[in-house]
């Protein structure tokens, strides 16, 4: 939930925004009438807090409180719209209100609560065999969301709340951005314009190429990092990650899918969701029994054939 | 049309008019002047770090200290919300002589929606005017780079608008006593016309920020036209787009 990097958002920030609301906390909304409960801080970023909250007894939702209300209104616009946008699910949006804390009015939003940890966190605990399915399902949300005329933009792990047995929720769709404004929020490592990839207009393949690059920041960290801080600018290139896919056993299975991504080779959303699982399914096959005669076995019974004819040549002759 | 000067800087100015001055100037006349301040080791010094956050706000911008690492960022997270920030107190001004509520936070919550979907509207398709001015004194030298790379950055998001977009590109100080800053680029909105910026400079000593700025300041008025204050009904949106000199790539 936290906000990234990229975003035009303020870094100047006063203490009295820094500080966070205590457990217990009533915010009574102004305009709406409803009445919450703060339970936790889930998370915080540079134009706002995110918590977790109650509107009554086990009834959970996450709660943002912003500093700035046009700033706080364009994410409800977008959440809004987006809920417009894709009938038959979930509604994200709750509720919009204001409400007045130690006499200073602050803006805030409610939204449902996705329980769940960030994907890197959650392969971690539960091992990289759970990729296939979190890239799945992953693929299949973003493809909703783009057929919906939207562009998360901002994919990173932290965004990512991996539920369970795999469940996918973005989280933070303030950053969304329609397709063919430019991207309102990204994280720089994650970015198409940041690896010379294409421009930083808001199209489906620009949400692509930054799922390539989470699979390789999720399976392979450290490498990736070392390469942004030793790479000139001049040299950010698509090659230069696929040569860390390529070197690295557990990125192998989507090594080609991950090269389309990068650089912009998927006609839709929904092909690169076919081709994944299909990448996937081929690694889960069991090999072919042919295939898993050594070399050296080959040759050994190749040599003990021409062993054997040369001895029964040599003894017929004789 | 908006106008921004962006200041990169790693201190004090010494020589010449007042920079703080100069920004007001520029604020006077329709410029919003960002600064940011680039220090790898040390530290930019008290003077230096106080002259920074004057000369912001004296030009109604904003300013932030930061490392050359992250410089790109900072710039174009300044240069947005500069936009946002201009666009915002237009309207709040708007809303009060016409609805006298305070500002758009004072909205109920559904028409606050519609007015700030107009707001980001004109953000994403206003014309955009940026010249950087950048600071090549002696102890810049080692940070060039990331200036480059941070205008570069720039270029590619404002590319990345659907409103027309240039950046232009101002060094100071001048190569002989009498020239306080030099033009590297004049107004451009293609990342990849941009070329080699600062391949000849040669560094002085001097900084005369103050100078350098009403310099810019002088080349916006000559080459933008009139300047005044921000006029919401800026230009019909940008797609489409008849005129082909400086439109923002909307392919990728």
């Amino acid at each position: 939930m936290l906000r990234a990097a990229g975003r035009a958002r303020c870094g100047v920030t006063t203490s009295s925004e820094k500080e966070t609301l205590a457990r217990g906390t009533e915010i009574r909304g102004k305009w709406n009438g409803k009445v919450y409960r703060l339970e936790r801080l889930l998370g915080v970023g540079s134009n706002g807090q995110v918590y977790l909250a109650s509107a009554g007894p086990r009834v959970h939702c996450a709660m943002k409180i912003g500093h700035e209300a046009a700033e706080l209104q364009g994410e409800v616009n977008i959440l809004a719209s987006l809920d417009h946008s894709e009938k038959g699910r979930q509604p994200f949006l709750l509720d919009v209100d204001d409400a007045v804390i130690d006499g200073r009015k602050i803006p805030f939003y409610v939204m449902r609560y996705v329980p769940g940890v960030p994907l890197k966190a959650y392969l971690k605990e539960h091992g990289s065999h759970w990729m296939g399915v979190i890239g799945y399902r992953l693929l299949e949300r973003l493809s909703h969301l783009h057929e919906a005329g939207w562009v998360f933009g901002d994919i990173k792990s932290d965004n990512i709340l991996v539920g369970e047995y795999g469940r996918v929720e973005l989280v933070d769709y303030g950053g969304a951005s329609a397709i063919g404004r430019s991207v309102r929020q990204f994280t720089e490592i994650y970015d198409r314009g940041y690896w010379s990839a294409g421009s930083r207009v808001a199209d489906p393949a620009y949400d692509l190429f930054a799922v390539g690059l989470l699979w390789l920041h999720a399976l392979d960290g450290k490498r990736l990092v070392q390469l942004t801080r030793t790479l000139i600018p001049q040299n950010r290139h698509p090659r230069e990650l696929m040569k860390l896919v390529k070197s690295n056993p557990k990125l192998l299975p989507v090594e080609g899918w991950i090269e389309k991504a990068l650089t912009g080779q998927f006609a839709s959303t929904r092909e690169s969701t076919r081709e994944w699982r299909e990448a996937v399914r081929i690694s889960q096959r069991p090999k072919p029994v042919d295939d898993r005669v050594p070399g050296w076995m080959a040759g050994l019974l190749g040599a003990a054939i021409v062993l054997s004819t040369t001895l029964a040549a040599v003894w017929l002759l004789d | 049309m908006m106008k921004q000067i962006l200041l990169i800087t790693d201190g004090g100015s010494n020589v010449g008019e007042s920079p703080v001055t100069a920004a007001a100037q520029a604020y006077a006349e329709g410029i919003t002047v960002n600064v940011a301040g680039v220090v790898d080791e040390g530290t930019i010094g008290e003077y230096g770090a106080t002259e920074i956050a004057d000369i912001a706000r004296a030009g109604g911008g904003i300013s932030q200290i930061v490392t050359s690492r992250q410089l790109s960022k900072t710039v174009q997270m300044m240069t947005r919300q500069t936009v946002a920030g201009t666009i915002r107190q237009a309207v709040n001004q708007e809303l009060r002589q016409l609805f006298g509520v305070n500002d758009v936070g004072s909205l109920p919550p559904p028409k606050r929606g519609e007015v700030v979907k107009v707001m980001e509207e004109m953000e994403e398709t206003m014309s955009l005017s940026v010249a950087l001015l950048i600071d090549a004194s002696a102890s810049m030298k080692p940070k060039l780079h990331a200036v480059e790379e941070a205008i570069r950055d720039l270029t590619l998001s404002l590319q990345a608008r659907t409103g027309r977009s240039q950046v232009s590109v101002f060094h100071f100080p001048g190569d002989s006593q009498y020239s306080y800053c030099v033009m590297d680029a004049g107004w451009h909105s293609n990342a990849s016309n941009l070329g080699s910026l600062f391949g000849k400079i040669r560094m002085r000593g001097t900084t005369p920020t103050g100078p350098a700025l009403l310099q810019v300041v002088d080349y916006i008025r000559e080459t933008c036209g009139k300047i005044g204050k921000i006029e919401l009904m800026d230009e019909p949106h940008a797609s489409g787009g008849g005129s082909s000199e400086v439109r923002s790539d909307n392919v990728v």
